[in-house]
C-alpha cells in the first residue's frame, strides 16, 4: 500500500512502517539543532527533490522510462525516433522565438521575414534552423518509419503505435504545408495556391475543404492568419499529444529485437509437447508454418511477446524483478552465453523463448504472465 | 478517526481502512431504484457535455463560417470601350481580391464579342489567366493565337477552350458590363466545354455533366451569369 509519506515527527513515531522511505529518513541520534542546520545547509535541495518525488513518484516514472530493458541487438537505428523528437523540440523552440518577430499579415509578412533574416541578431541562424529542421524532420520520420517496417516492429502488439506514427507523419506534412506559406513570397504563395487547388479537386468534399482551408472561395487575407494559427497552435498541440501517446506505448510495450537476432535454443530444452499447427514434430526447424511463414519467424514472435511481457512487468513493478527470478534460473544455467545479472531478464527472454512463448500462448499473450 | 480516502478503492489487495456497514444490495439505499452514484454520474456527464458544447459549437462555427458567407460583389473599370476589339485580346491588370496587396491582383484578356463565334457584338469577353489545371498564370501568344501555360504545358485556343495539356476545362471568365463608357469586370465564373457559364470552380475541377454534382456549388461563390 502506497501512502503519502508523513512528516518527520510522525515517521519517527511509527518508524517501523515508514522507515523505508528514504526521502524523510533521518538518523535519530542527531540533535535537533544540528539536524536543522544540516537540513538548511546541505540537504535542502535534496529534500525539495525528495518532497516532490515522494508526492509524484517522478523518479519511479523516470526510471521506468529511461532504465527499461531493451532487446539484445538494439543499435543506432533505434535512435531515429528520438532524433525525430529532438527535431520537433527544436522546431517548437525556434518557432516560438521566430513568432516574436513575425507579422501574420498579408501585407507585412514578407517584410517581417526579411527584417528578421537580415537585420535581427542571429535571425538568419534561428530561421535557418527552423527552415532546414523542417526538411530534416520529414527525412528522419521516413527513416524511422523504414526502421520500424524492415525490423517488423509494427507487428502485434505494436500496431496501434504504427497507426499513431502515421497520423504523426500526416500532421508533420500539414506543418510543412502551413509553414511554407508563412514567408509569403512568390514561391510560398503559389505553392499554397496549388496545394489548395489539389485539395479542391477531390470530389464532393474537396471544394468545401478548400474553402475551409483558405477561409473563402479564393485566397484572401484570412488565409494567411488561418495557416498561421494551424501552424502555430493547432497542429503542434496535436503532434505533442500524439508523441506522448507514442512514447507511452513504446514504454509500455517495449521495443523489438532486430530480425537478425535469433533466440538461441537452450541445450536439451527442445519442446516436444507443444507444436504449432502444421509443423512436423520431427523437424520443426525446417518446415514452414502455414506454407509461408518460416519457423524462425515463429520463434522471433515468441521473443517479441516475451519482451512485451517483460516490459509490462517492468512497468508495473519498477523496483523489483523478483517474480521473474525463478523463471530465469534454469534458462541461465542452460545457456552458456547467458549475460550477467544486469541483463538477467533479457537473458531469460532471449534464452528461453519456448517457455515464454508457451506461457504467452496459454495466456493469449496479454502480458500477465510474469506478474 | 479520519474519513478513509480509499474506502471505495477497487485496487486488488487494497483493503478499506474503515469498514462501513454496507447497504443491501450494494450501492442501493432504502426505497431507491437507482444508485446515487449512477444518478450523479449521468448528471455530471450531461452537464459537462453541455458545457463542452457551449464552447466547441461556437468555435467550430467560427472556423467554418467562411464557407457560407459570400463577399460583396466587386466591379472594377479596366478601360474605355474603344480600347477593345473583336479580333485581338487586350491585357488588363485589376484587383480581384482586396486586402492582400499585390497578391490580390490578377490579369485578364479582354476582347469584344464576335458574331463569328455566336457572341453578342455588344458584349465584352474577359478571359481569366488562371490555368484550369493548377492555377498557374497563362499568357496569350500572338503568333499561335493560343493561351499557353508555362507550368505543365496546358494549351487553350482563342476562345479559351482546352486543346492540349493537362487542364480539365476551358479558361474561366469574368462577368463584364459597360458603365459610363468604361468596361467593368465583375465576379469570376467557369464555363463548360461548350462555353456555357456555370458557377466558379477551382482549377483542377471538371465542369458540366456529372461533374456539376461531383463538384457541388459552394455557397461562398456568386451565381453564374444567365445565358
Amino acid at each position: 500500500m502506497k501512502l503519502l509519506p508523513s512528516r518527520k515527527k510522525q515517521s519517527e513515531a511509527d518508524g517501523s512502517e515508514n522507515g523505508t522511505d528514504e526521502a524523510v529518513a533521518k538518523p535519530k541520534r542527531t540533535a535537533q539543532a544540528k539536524q536543522l542546520a544540516t537540513h538548511h545547509g546541505t540537504q535542502a535541495g535534496i529534500d525539495v527533490a525528495g518532497w516532490v518525488d515522494s508526492r509524484t513518484n517522478a523518479s519511479g516514472i523516470f526510471t521506468a522510462m529511461m532504465s527499461r530493458h531493451v532487446p539484445k541487438g538494439t543499435n543506432w537505428f533505434y535512435t531515429l525516433g528520438s532524433a525525430t523528437m529532438f527535431i520537433f523540440a527544436m522546431q517548437a523552440i525556434t518557432g516560438v522565438f521566430l513568432s516574436m518577430y513575425y507579422t501574420p499579415s498579408a501585407t507585412q509578412a514578407y517584410a517581417s521575414i526579411t527584417h528578421m533574416t537580415n537585420e535581427v541578431f542571429m535571425g538568419e541562424f534561428v530561421r535557418g534552423l527552423h527552415k532546414w529542421g523542417a526538411s530534416l524532420m520529414i527525412i528522419l520520420i521516413f527513416l524511422h518509419m523504414a526502421r520500424t517496417f524492415f525490423f517488423g516492429a509494427y507487428k502485434y502488439p505494436r500496431e496501434l503505435n504504427w497507426v499513431i506514427g502515421v497520423v504523426l507523419l500526416i500532421l508533420t506534412t500539414v506543418m510543412g504545408l502551413t509553414g511554407y506559406l508563412l514567408p509569403f513570397d512568390q514561391r510560398s504563395f503559389w505553392a499554397t495556391i496549388v496545394a489548395n487547388n489539389i485539395t479542391a479537386s477531390g470530389p464532393i468534399v474537396g471544394p468545401y475543404l478548400a474553402d475551409f482551408l483558405r477561409a473563402g472561395p479564393d485566397f484572401s487575407a484570412t488565409t494567411l492568419s488561418r495557416f498561421y494559427a494551424l501552424h502555430m497552435m493547432v497542429v503542434p498541440g496535436l503532434i505533442a499529444a500524439l508523441i506522448g501517446a507514442h512514447l507511452f506505448l513504446v514504454v509500455k510495450l517495449g521495443t523489438t529485437a532486430p530480425p537478425w537476432i535469433r533466440a538461441p535454443r537452450p541445450k536439451g530444452a527442445r519442446p516436444t509437447e507443444v507444436v504449432p499447427a502444421g509443423v512436423a514434430v520431427e523437424d520443426n526447424e525446417e518446415v514452414p508454418v502455414n506454407g509461408a511463414v518460416a519457423v524462425s519467424d515463429e520463434s522471433g514472435a515468441s521473443v517479441e511477446e516475451a519482451e512485451a511481457n517483460e516490459a509490462e512487468a517492468e512497468a508495473v513493478e519498477a523496483e523489483t524483478s523478483e517474480p521473474t527470478g525463478d523463471v530465469v534460473a534454469p534458462a541461465e544455467a542452460a545457456d552458456e552465453s547467458a549475460a550477467p545479472e544486469a541483463d538477467v531478464p533479457q537473458a531469460e527472454a532471449d534464452a528461453d523463448p519456448d517457455a515464454q512463448g508457451d506461457a504467452a500462448t496459454d495466456d493469449s499473450g496479454d502480458g500477465e504472465v510474469n506478474s | 478517526m479520519s474519513e478513509p480516502l480509499n474506502k471505495n478503492s477497487k485496487q486488488p489487495g487494497e483493503e478499506p481502512r474503515v469498514k462501513l456497514p454496507e447497504a443491501q444490495p450494494r450501492g442501493y439505499f432504502e426505497g431507491e431504484s437507482m444508485t446515487r452514484r449512477h444518478v450523479f454520474t449521468v448528471a455530471s456527464q450531461a452537464i459537462g457535455g453541455v458545457a463542452a458544447a457551449a464552447v466547441v459549437l461556437p468555435v467550430v462555427g467560427f472556423a467554418v463560417a467562411p464557407l457560407f458567407s459570400r463577399g460583396e460583389e466587386r466591379w472594377e473599370a479596366v478601360g474605355p470601350v474603344e480600347d477593345f476589339n473583336a479580333e485581338d485580346y487586350k491585357q488588363v491588370v485589376f484587383t480581384e481580391i482586396t486586402g492582400i496587396g499585390e497578391a490580390g491582383k490578377t490579369t485578364a484578356y479582354i476582347r469584344k464579342g464576335s458574331p463569328e463565334y455566336d457572341e453578342d457584338p455588344n458584349e465584352f469577353i474577359a478571359v481569366s489567366t488562371r490555368c484550369a489545371h493548377l492555377g498557374c498564370p497563362v499568357r496569350f501568344v500572338q503568333a499561335a493565337q493560343n493561351f499557353i501555360c508555362p507550368c505543365h504545358g496546358g494549351v487553350y485556343d482563342f476562345l479559351g477552350k482546352r486543346i492540349g495539356g493537362p487542364p480539365v476545362r476551358p479558361l474561366d471568365r469574368f462577368q463584364t458590363r459597360v458603365r459610363n463608357g468604361q468596361v467593368e469586370l465583375g465576379p469570376r465564373y467557369s464555363v463548360t466545354n461548350q462555353l456555357k457559364a456555370v458557377r466558379v470552380r477551382d482549377p483542377g475541377e471538371f465542369t458540366g455533366g456529372i461533374w456539376e454534382y461531383l463538384y457541388p456549388p459552394r455557397p461562398s461563390t456568386f451565381p453564374p451569369p444567365s445565358n
